[in-house]
């Protein structure tokens, strides 16, 4: 089982709950544990790498929506495999690193589950068959990085930072969503198999310009391409080891492997040659340059990330398949060199307490071990020979002067990029040589020292390797150097030589220049800094704050013009809204009256309908007297339910009229803290125009009511009558609509109840409200707040109440009835008790606790759809059968019940949560009306 | 349904007619909120019952079983009239309506001018339980 290739993605989505229960445990079980089922997935992919060497593409999907041609697939190929190498070889090393660079007070659970999580995630991304799956995996590790560059949220820059990163990768992943739905839409297929197949199509395509510059926002956003780049070295504001695996080594990688990945879909065109080479030139020129001024180890090192970047985003804009290679040799190669580098420089933070460069200075002699790493790192990354970085250096200058797309101006491409390596040189020597030599350390607020052991052996694995594949590159590397080239390119390798010696060529020749004047520029940076400091330094973080902040202000003004509070206007809009909607299709009705026969009129249908207009004229009419206006709503309501009953739907009347009272003493409580005398605020010009739009649209719905009442209605009403007592074993239609034909949309009801009754429930705990003394007369509120027959006769009701509300639960399914009514009417009759003896009575002598009763309710709600799966059946399939008891004689009983058990609890956990702390808040601290003579 | 039985309905029948109507003309006929309160409450509750029993005794026997509905709901009619008479009532006497003039004992009426202010602890040591 553990072959199928969804485990490996998946080990580590469970991985991410392994270190939430190790964290009781040591740091370093906690550490061990948590590398476990990574570590299980890495056995996993090396059990599957010779197949992938050998050619072959592991595939494997789940249908998941395939209405939607939605799946989950994962595929393993050669680029997929080097990706998952990456990511969970680093990640174990990071693991490692991570145990000893967090100190006593992080909480290292939280940050190790945070960490697998983006594990996964990038897992998800490089190994997915499918585009959106792609894109879902591509977002996730966004909300990953972003959880962990803000570990430490008590810092500013850590927010900010996190804020920042978030925003620029997730717009691009927008424009990335954007880009896969049309690349679809060509396609006809998300499946990555059958995009890469299209090429022809998709670059033929109208869409294609439109396609491609939305993929590459979102790779460009990911990867900190200019001008993109500057969230990277502010999300440095993560911890170190964040740094080295997120920053450094994977997920900036995911926008390149997205454009490797597309490469055979999207390349080989003027203008993804234009836009992705063009881009890449500028970030790797840009950043080369920035890095050599920064002081901060970290800041350096991020600029020369963005540096790197650009320069694989380059050679895969070259377009020839030699570039294409050597863009994944430096993918390996980059990963290595810049994991340790950024390790080296948390262990230089760690044991000194500083990482600025006019500090730290001359660490070789408290460290000479790490320095000794560290140096070989930077020399990696200047492209010194002998070491990884070198050959992939090399493969790129070699690959710039085959360049002639530009054509007579291609000779600057290999200018630039020699110049990109003049500076890489020198901000390397610039690492080694501020760091470790250059004189004693200056105020450091520790005395540095050797790390922990165990700290400095990730570092030294990626250093090895390194050295390893600089010194045997065929034999460390080759293989899956060629797998991978395969997979990207989807056809024929071309000859290529990992050899380090090729003669005395053009690119050695590069190099030399670039190592060369990297040294003469380092020699000479005191000019250079000067030069530099001329210019006002232009921070991104505050340009981009600005936008931000602009954004925020328009959206705020934008708001308080839409969103001012005020009811009417509210109203106002959604009524006239309305109103457009209505019009064209009302307008193109010929005929208001239909065919079928009119009902004969009656003397109580009459007298209900007149006395429900006079009930809605005397809300309107007397609504600044609260009371009278509440009376006269509830006047509606009832009449309402009459109606509901005389047209044969009892069980609606039963619901209405327990709506009603919940309704009413509702909003009893809410106009309690209400100012008590409402302030006459409506101008007669606004008076005239609500009466006009409350005219229209009374006269509009009149219309539409009036017509659709007259034709006669073909609905799905006789399917549930004709199978309502067969299928569902009750003859009340209505409720075994509810609890069996449509119990999904009930579940999905009573959950948004229960959601809604705790959103309310949080909203107005702790609330402190004005709370008036006197009523609007001034009249204090009366001292016997809870009278004696009010008390004694509610309480000895309670009972009564409770067994109506059971028989109307028990009858349900067959008669009029149903949890939800017996639900309210057990909610009316608690309500009671709380009105009659007050919160503090009720809470000393009922325990109930109406939290749990909306999640038990919803639970047995779930859990009894669950059990139908246990027969083989659909979710909520429902079972019902008589029996009989002696002295009961038959009954029925069925699955419903259950279910409807479930809707009951809800209902009343529900209303009771939000009335019994609306009602609480009145009774705390009431205030006094002080007395005066 | 036997004649007898059908004479004895029809006198019900009358009899809580009666007081329905009586208990109406008292609602829009007495002076003030606390004689008007006996209409509702008082003669249309008797009313209503009588009208209730009469539901039952028809139903049953048209039926042939005994229906309970109707005694259940006088029962809780009879419970919770007095009760909302007696909160109307309290509620009148705390704004200060005027009383009809013939009232006898208006001085035992404490308006709410008069009363003293709620005292926050007095509820707190009710609910305090042993």
């Amino acid at each position: 089982m553990l072959n199928d290739l969804i485990w490996i993605p998946l080990l580590p989505l469970l991985g991410t709950l392994v270190p939430l229960f190790a964290s009781r445990f040591s740091r370093s079980a906690c550490a061990f544990l948590t590398a476990g089922l990574p570590a299980l997935a890495l056995v996993l992919v090396l059990q599957l790498a010779p197949q992938v060497f050998e050619g072959e593409t592991v595939r494997q999907s789940f249908g998941w929506i395939p209405q939607m041609g939605l799946e989950l697939a994962f595929r393993l190929d050669g680029l997929a495999l080097l990706f998952t190498l990456l990511i969970l070889g680093i990640g174990l090393l990071v693991v490692l690193y991570a145990r000893y660079y967090l100190s006593e007070k992080d909480s290292m659970g939280k940050f190790y589950a945070y960490l697998i999580l983006f594990m996964f995630a990038m897992l998800g991304v490089v190994m997915s068959d499918n585009l959106i799956q792609l894109w879902m995996f591509w977002e996730l590790t966004s909300i990953s990085s972003f959880l962990l560059i803000s570990f430490w949220g008590h810092k500013t820059e850590a927010r900010k930072g996190a804020r920042m990163a978030l925003t620029i990768t997730g717009a691009g992943g927008l424009a990335l969503l954007a880009g896969v739905l049309l690349i679809g839409n060509v396609v006809g297929s998300y499946s990555l198999h059958d995009v890469l197949a299209s090429g022809d199509l998709i670059r033929e395509h109208a869409a294609y310009p439109v396609i491609l510059v939305l993929v590459l926002l979102g790779a460009f956003t990911k990867s900190a391409q200019f001008p993109f780049h500057f969230w990277l070295p502010h999300a440095m504001a993560a911890p170190t080891p964040v740094s080295a695996y997120l920053h450094s080594a994977t997920m900036v990688k995911a926008g390149i492997f997205l454009m490797a990945r597309m490469y055979p879909v999207l390349s080989g065109t003027e203008l993804w040659f234009l836009i992705v080479s063009m881009t890449g030139l500028a970030t790797l020129l840009l950043g080369a340059y920035v890095a050599l001024f920064k002081h901060d180890l970290k800041g350096l090192l991020a600029y020369s990330t963005v540096s790197h970047l650009g320069l694989i985003t380059l050679l895969l804009g070259m377009g020839t398949e030699l570039a294409a290679v050597a863009a994944l040799f430096h993918i390996i190669n980059h990963a290595t060199f810049k994991a340790s580098l950024f390790m080296a420089a948390g262990i230089i933070d760690h044991e000194s307490g500083s990482r600025d460069m006019r500090q730290l200075n001359g660490l070789w002699k408290y460290m000479p071990y790490t320095a000794t790493l560290a140096m070989v790192a930077a020399a990696a990354m200047a492209g010194v020979p002998l070491l990884n970085g070198f050959l992939s250096k090399e493969m790129f200058f070699a690959e710039t002067l085959h360049q002639d797309s530009l054509g007579s101006l291609s000779w600057m491409v290999p200018v630039f990029a020699t110049l990109g390596g003049v500076f890489s040189v020198a901000y390397s020597l610039r690492f080694i040589h501020d760091v470790f030599f250059n004189g004693e350390p200056i105020n450091l607020p520790k005395t540095p020292h050797e790390p922990p052991r165990y700290m400095r052996v990730p570092v030294e694995i990626l250093v090895a390797l390194c050295l390893l594949v600089g010194v045997l590159p065929t034999f460390v590397i080759g293989d899956l150097l060629y797998t991978a080239s395969a997979a990207t390119l989807q056809g024929a390798v071309p000859e290529y030589s990992l050899a380090i010696w090729h003669g005395f060529n053009f690119p050695l020749l590069m190099s030399f220049i670039a190592l060369a004047g990297g040294i003469a520029v380092y020699v000479n940076r005191k000019e250079l800094f000067q030069f530099q400091a001329q210019f006002p330094e232009n921070d991104p973080k505050l340009v981009f704050e600005a936008i931000i902040q602009m954004i925020h202000k328009q959206i705020t003004r934008f708001m308080e013009l839409a969103e001012n509070g005020s009811l009417q206007r509210y109203s106002y809009m959604m009524l006239s809204l309305a109103m457009v909607m209505m019009a064209k299709p009302l307008l193109d009705l010929n005929a208001t009256a239909g065919h079928r026969p009119q009902i004969p009129v009656d003397a109580i249908s009459i007298t209900g309908a007149v006395l429900l207009a006079i009930g809605a004229l005397a809300t309107v009419i007397w609504n600044r007297q609260r009371m009278v206006a509440l009376v006269a709503l509830s006047v509606v309501g009832l009449i309402v339910s009459l109606m509901f009953a005389k047209f044969s739907a009892p069980d609606l009347a039963l619901t209405q009229l327990a709506v009603e009272v919940v309704t009413v003493i509702l909003l009893m409580l809410a106009l309690f803290f209400l100012p008590q005398t409402t302030p006459k605020e409506s101008s007669p010009k606004r008076v005239a125009r609500d009466l006009g739009i409350a005219a229209v649209i009374g006269g509009v719905i009149g219309t539409i009511s009036y017509a659709m009442m007259t034709r006669p209605l073909e609905s799905i009403s006789t399917f549930f009558l004709e199978n309502s007592k067969t299928g569902g074993g009750g003859t009340n239609v209505v409720n075994v609509i509810l609890v069996d034909f449509r119990g999904f949309d009930t579940l999905g009801e009573i959950t948004v109840l229960g959601i809604a009754a705790l959103g309310i429930f949080k909203l107005i705990a702790r609330m402190r409200l004005y709370m008036p003394a006197s009523d609007g007369d001034g009249r204090p509120w009366s001292k016997d707040s809870h009278p004696l027959m009010l008390s004694v006769v509610s309480q000895s009701l309670l009972p009564l109440a409770l067994l109506v509300s059971a028989y109307i639960f028990l009858r349900g399914h067959n008669m009029p009835g149903g949890g939800f009514i017996a639900g309210l009417i057990t909610s009316v009759a608690i309500i009671q008790q709380y009105i009659a003896h007050g919160v503090d009575w009720i809470k000393a002598r009922m325990k109930l606790d109406y939290q749990l009763m909306i999640g038990s309710g919803i639970t047995i709600a779930a859990l009894t759809g669950l059990g139908s799966w246990f027969f083989d059946r659909p979710f909520l399939t429902s079972w019902f059968d008589h029996f009989h008891l002696p002295l009961v004689g038959e009954f029925e009983l069925a699955s419903a019940m259950l279910f409807d058990l479930g809707v009951y609890l809800t209902v009343v956990g529900a209303t009771m949560l939000i009335l019994a702390n609306l009602g609480k808040l009145t009774t705390s601290e009431r205030p006094v009306l002080k007395e005066h003579d | 349904m036997e004649t007898w039985l059908e004479g004895i309905v029809a006198l019900i029948l009358v009899f809580g007619g009666a007081f329905l109507l009586i208990g109406s003309i008292g609602l829009v006929r007495l002076p003030d909120i606390y004689t008007r309160l006996h209409g509702p409450t008082k003669a249309t509750t008797l009313g209503i019952a009588s009208l209730l029993l009469v539901s039952a005794v028809v139903s049953s026997v048209l039926q042939g079983t005994i229906s309970v509905h109707e005694l259940l709901i006088t029962l809780f009619l009879l419970i919770t009239a007095p009760v909302s008479a007696n909160m109307i009532a309290k509620t009148a006497m705390h704004h200060d309506l005027p009383a009809w003039k013939r009232t006898q004992g208006q001085e035992l009426i404490e308006p709410a001018s008069r009363q003293a202010a709620p005292d926050d602890h007095q509820e707190e040591r009710d609910t305090k339980l042993p």
